[in-house]
């Protein structure tokens, strides 16, 4: 005869089990029947809570991302629209973009690393910033500030450098999204994050954020230029 | 050009398989990692080195597993090259928010922040059983422990679990 205590340790490992001892022991005591019900309720709700919902994702593997150039009219289009955003971002207009958007991806994947966030005026080693960097095939002028912090990462599917850089106004974050090309400048304004996405010609975007809700368009917009400025694509 | 259009075809059929797996992939990899992001750029990734070694996957309804197996080395890889330091758990529950209150009843919230709290050596092979339908002995090959000690873990998993959601534990067996 199997005892209470062997039973229930077997059930609570698994408690689908149709081990024929198990049932057995289950027919004729009916403690552990009663056991087994109270485990299977649970069991029940803890299959419901690691269902958690997932956004459907029509294109889960990025084969190709090649972008058709834009044809003549749309570039004048698209020239006129960066001139009015611009206008918008002198003004110190911050858009909310759509969950689905690039610069929610951005922003979902700072909050994935708070570590990068720290201020700290100790710069990465360079051998370890430079491998970083040699992926995307650029290199970052002396003047660019401290880089506090350099990563890989993953992105939509693509490795990326995730940097931070130290400034007077507090840590920067910048990605370098040689795979996403933008046609022109977004600002955002999300989860507690300030940023812009801009388009580099012929390297894809560069992604710059701060976590200070007191920063001002103008001032991000500023950043953005002299991050880009001071990056050298290499061949 | 035959080339080129059994090179689509593979490749359809390749999306529409990671699009099927995908779901319950993102599910293991946010109760891996708690981090949805995090989840998010480890399943890209490792469907994208599965794409590229799809041709050690002999089988097609082994999919899963196969897949499962890259994800988790992937996630190994991503904890090694970003040195976590310790892991904060309310700040990554606070964080989840969302995800984990998206449940209309509050008891399954309860369980997922319950989960959240549950140490990585319970939480992963409770995830394998439960969402991925692993059985022990399947569980104990794919995180190369004995099936004594998958049991053990499973047992020790739900024990906790229980506890802190407030069930009666008084007739769980004593260690």
């Amino acid at each position: 005869m199997m005892e209470h205590a062997h039973y229930r340790a077997a059930i609570l490992a698994d408690p689908h089990s149709s081990d024929a001892d198990l049932l057995a022991h289950r027919e004729t005591c009916a403690e552990c029947r009663a056991y087994t019900e109270q485990l299977l309720k649970f069991e029940s709700r803890l299959e419901r809570a690691m269902r958690v919902s997932i956004a459907p994702k029509a294109d889960v593997l990025p084969f190709e991302r090649k972008r058709a150039a834009a044809p003549t009219s749309r570039r004048w289009m698209a020239l006129a629209a960066s001139v009015l955003l611009g206008a918008a971002i002198v003004g110190g207009v911050w858009l909310t973009l759509p969950q689905s958007s690039l610069a929610a991806a951005v922003v979902a994947h700072m909050a994935g690393e708070p570590e990068a966030w720290r201020r700290t005026d100790v710069a990465v080693p360079k051998p370890e910033l430079e491998d970083v960097l040699k992926n995307s095939k650029l290199r970052l002028k002396p003047d660019a500030g401290i880089v506090s912090y350099a990563s890989s990462c993953t992105f939509r599917g693509y490795k990326v450098p995730h940097l931070v850089v130290q400034t007077a106004s507090g840590p920067v974050t910048v990605m370098v999204l040689v795979h996403e090309a933008v046609r022109h400048p977004t600002q955002f304004d999300e989860q507690g994050y300030r940023g812009t996405i801009v388009p580099v010609p012929g390297h894809g975007s560069l992604a710059v954020l701060m976590r200070d809700p007191s920063i001002g368009a103008s001032e991000i917009a500023g950043i953005a230029k002299r991050v880009d400025d001071s990056i050298v694509w290499t061949p | 050009m035959n080339d080129e259009a059994g090179g689509k075809q593979r490749r359809a059929r390749f999306q529409a398989l990671c699009q099927s797996l995908r779901p319950d992939l993102l599910r293991f990899a946010f109760w891996l990692s708690r981090d949805r992001a995090l989840a998010e750029d480890v399943v890209q990734e490792s469907m994208m080195r599965a794409w590229k070694a799809q041709d050690s996957l002999l089988d097609e309804t082994a999919a899963k597993p196969w897949l499962l197996t890259i994800i988790r080395r992937e996630y190994a890889r991503t904890f090694e090259r970003k040195r976590f330091s310790t892991v904060d758990v309310d700040e990554l529950i606070a964080k989840e928010e969302p995800l984990l209150a998206a449940a209309e009843e509050q008891d399954i919230r309860d369980v997922r922040v319950a989960m959240m709290k549950l140490p990585e050596e319970y939480r992963e092979p409770l995830v394998l059983q439960v969402l991925m339908g692993y059985s022990t002995a399947e569980i104990a090959r794919e995180l190369e422990l004995s099936v004594p000690a998958v049991l053990t873990r499973l047992c020790r998993a739900r024990r906790q679990l229980r506890a802190a959601c407030g069930e009666d534990t008084s007739q769980d067996p004593l260690e």
